[in-house]
């Protein structure tokens, strides 16, 4: 994902009106000028073709067991009922516990590496954590099954467990595996943490030092200038990470496949195993007869269209914000 | 004697008071800076919080890693199932290995070129197309990986009637490569500066020639940093492939045949009863990580290159 960084650039970015030398009114259009249109045709197609496939396979499911799909559960491979509520739950669990945890320390981390740690080491420690941005998830998975989680089972477990009322709130121990919701947010939060910190360094890092040094001069302590200076004139691109390390976290497919345990029921003690809609499309997908497919296709419909959402509402809140600094 | 005195009297006033402004400052000051100490120490203890996860990952991921990479069988064989009486047969990875180079070299063949011509596009434009395309690629580039796959299975699989296959998760890829590509592009060729556009227009150079003799040329450092990585994005993701390319256990570079990954043979591995195969499969994750490094970093240094070269 370490086109992260890249695409909230050009979100970012102010965009003129293109430099038109194909639309300034010249005449003589070249085999150059179709072979771009045929090129963004093809794009076009492949894009209309991506959403058009997923949505057409999965109509079936949707005309006849919407309802089934969205508000039950229980999935009875091969011929159905097949209930999506414990998937959308487990997704929406996992992904907003990680984004919690990544987006503040993430914040505190980002903050550390731009204001606090010797300059020599800035560039070294942004280019760890660009790195690390792009170790592919399934490393994460690995990682979070063959070494967090027998940590889970025979540590943090029993140590949560000792606490009152714990098991009523997480649940009680005794899982196989140590594989659980929890552990699945905690693999994402790690998972998303490099990816949010490369941004939002990034966006903090480009506030423009003459305000930094104003508001010092004013007598501002060093919280005070990242609270009133830094944070609000970073707001933006600090919206824009945290949507895009949300997307990453719904949109999570490998990783929670391997941590959360594949168990369908919707489960808020978060001990206990789950799932989310993209790890149960991956995990269910091998075995899946043709009524099954249709109804996984329409939890990837589901996916999609929380991610869009998800893609409209940052593109939105940018634009918002962008027309509110340009009128201060 | 009695000037001096006169003067004074004021300044005593004066004095009084600013003793008074002095400690009310004291006091918040004091607070403020306690305060700001607290959040900074906070900000330190977060940075921490994020070291340690993470450079444990790393440090465990070379340290049991490293010893099975060492083996040049692991390189070269393919993966055998253990037994019993063989319980640490494990063969090698020869298959993912070549199934990923092969898997992302047809996918960069099938998106490059489009996505390089579909950013030049939108750079130099201002049509309803390209603003739509614009929305397009930017919603495509974070849309979930896994529905490239449903994608490439339904329409490759089932509609093409092609089977499991390496073309089927080259395909895959290449959807997910694609919105990449072109935002790169589209970047890259936005920062051409103007005037070499203007400079060519009035030597009387044809648009044509100036995007493809002049904007391009100027623009490759910044295309090729994008196409790095998208490749190294494209050769970690499991999602797209899982569903797709069948897992072979041959070695094959035929776009027909089916194929293994590395990704793929870490989810499978690392789910496996076998404590073998579970030691082995820090190995493929080495080689993964290793590639993804390589990968990235040589687009930053190429990138920072350019930045000299200006």
């Amino acid at each position: 994902m370490s086109n992260l960084p890249l695409l909230l650039e050009s979100e970012l970015e102010v965009r003129d009106q293109g430099v038109s030398e194909f639309n300034s009114g010249t005449p003589a259009r070249s085999w150059y000028h179709y072979l771009l249109i045929l090129a963004c045709i093809i794009f076009a197609a492949v894009s209309v073709g991506f959403v058009g496939t997923i949505l057409w396979n999965s109509l079936p499911t949707w005309e006849h067991h919407a309802g089934t799909l969205l508000g039950h559960t229980g999935w009875q491979a091969p011929n159905g009922p097949f209930g999506g509520l414990a998937m959308i739950v487990g997704t929406l669990e996992t992904s907003i516990i990680a984004l919690v945890v990544a987006v503040a320390i993430g914040l505190g981390t980002s903050i550390s590496i731009v204001f606090l740690i010797p300059r020599r080491f800035r560039t070294v420690v942004a280019t760890l954590v660009e790195l690390l941005a792009a170790v592919p998830s399934i490393v994460y998975g690995l990682w979070g099954l063959l070494v967090l989680a027998p940590w889970m089972l025979n540590t943090v477990n029993p140590w949560l467990n000792s606490w009152p009322f714990a098991k009523e709130i997480f649940g009680n121990t005794g899982q196989e595996f140590g594989t659980s919701l929890l552990l699945a947010s905690i693999v994402l939060a790690v998972m998303i943490l490099p990816t949010f910190v490369a941004i939002s360094r990034e966006v903090i890092s480009v506030v423009p030092q003459d305000l930094i040094e104003a508001s010092l001069s004013l007598g501002a302590t060093r919280w005070q200038v990242i609270r009133e200076v830094v944070l609000p004139t970073a707001k933006v691109g600090l919206f824009g990470a945290t949507f895009l390390a949300l997307a990453r976290a719904t949109g999570e497919t490998i990783a929670v496949a391997l941590v959360a345990g594949g168990v369908a029921n919707v489960q808020f003690h978060l001990l206990y195993p789950g799932t989310s809609i993209a790890a149960w499309i991956a995990t269910e997908f091998g075995e899946a007869g043709h009524n099954e497919i249709g109804a996984l296709m329409a939890l990837g419909t589901l996916l999609m269209l929380i991610n869009f959402s998800l893609a409209l509402v940052s593109r939105w809140l940018v634009s918002r914000q962008r027309k509110v600094l340009a009128v201060v | 004697m009695s000037d001096i005195v006169e003067i004074e009297q004021p300044q005593d006033a004066g004095h009084e008071m600013r003793d008074e402004i002095r400690q009310i400052s004291d006091k918040f000051r004091a607070r403020r800076q306690l305060r700001s100490r607290l959040m900074v120490i906070l900000c330190g203890v977060a940075l921490g919080v994020t070291a340690i996860p993470l450079g444990l990952l790393l440090y465990q991921l070379f340290r049991r890693g490293l010893p099975v990479i060492l083996h040049a069988s692991f390189f070269t064989q393919l993966p055998a199932t253990p037994t019993l009486i063989a319980p640490n047969a494990t063969g090698g990875v020869s298959n993912a290995i070549i199934g990923s180079l092969v898997l992302t070299a047809y996918a960069a063949v099938m998106a490059i070129p489009i996505g390089v011509l579909v950013g030049v596009y939108l750079a130099e434009s201002s049509s309803k197309l390209a603003a739509a395309l614009r929305v397009i690629s930017q919603t495509m580039a974070g849309a979930p990986s896994i529905l490239m796959g449903l994608f490439a299975f339904s329409f490759i699989l089932q509609d093409l009637h092609v089977g499991f296959s390496a073309i089927a998760g080259s395909f895959a890829l290449a959807v997910l490569m694609l919105p990449v590509i072109v935002i790169a592009s589209e970047i890259a060729v936005r920062g051409v500066p103007n005037t070499l556009r203007e400079a060519g227009l009035a030597l009387g150079a044809k648009p044509h020639k100036v995007s493809l003799k002049i904007v391009l040329p100027a623009a490759v450092t910044g295309i090729v940093t994008g196409i790095i990585l998208a490749i190294s994005r494209a050769i970690g993701e499991t999602a797209p492939v899982l569903l797709v390319i069948g897992g072979g256990y041959i070695n094959s570079w035929k776009p027909l045949d089916p194929v293994s990954a590395l990704p793929l043979s870490i989810y499978e591995n690392a789910k496996s009863e076998w404590p073998s195969l579970r030691t082995e499969v820090w190995g493929i994750a080495l080689v993964l990580v290793v590639f993804v490094f390589v990968l990235s970093l040589s687009a930053r240094i190429w990138a920072s290159r350019k930045q000299q070269a200006r």
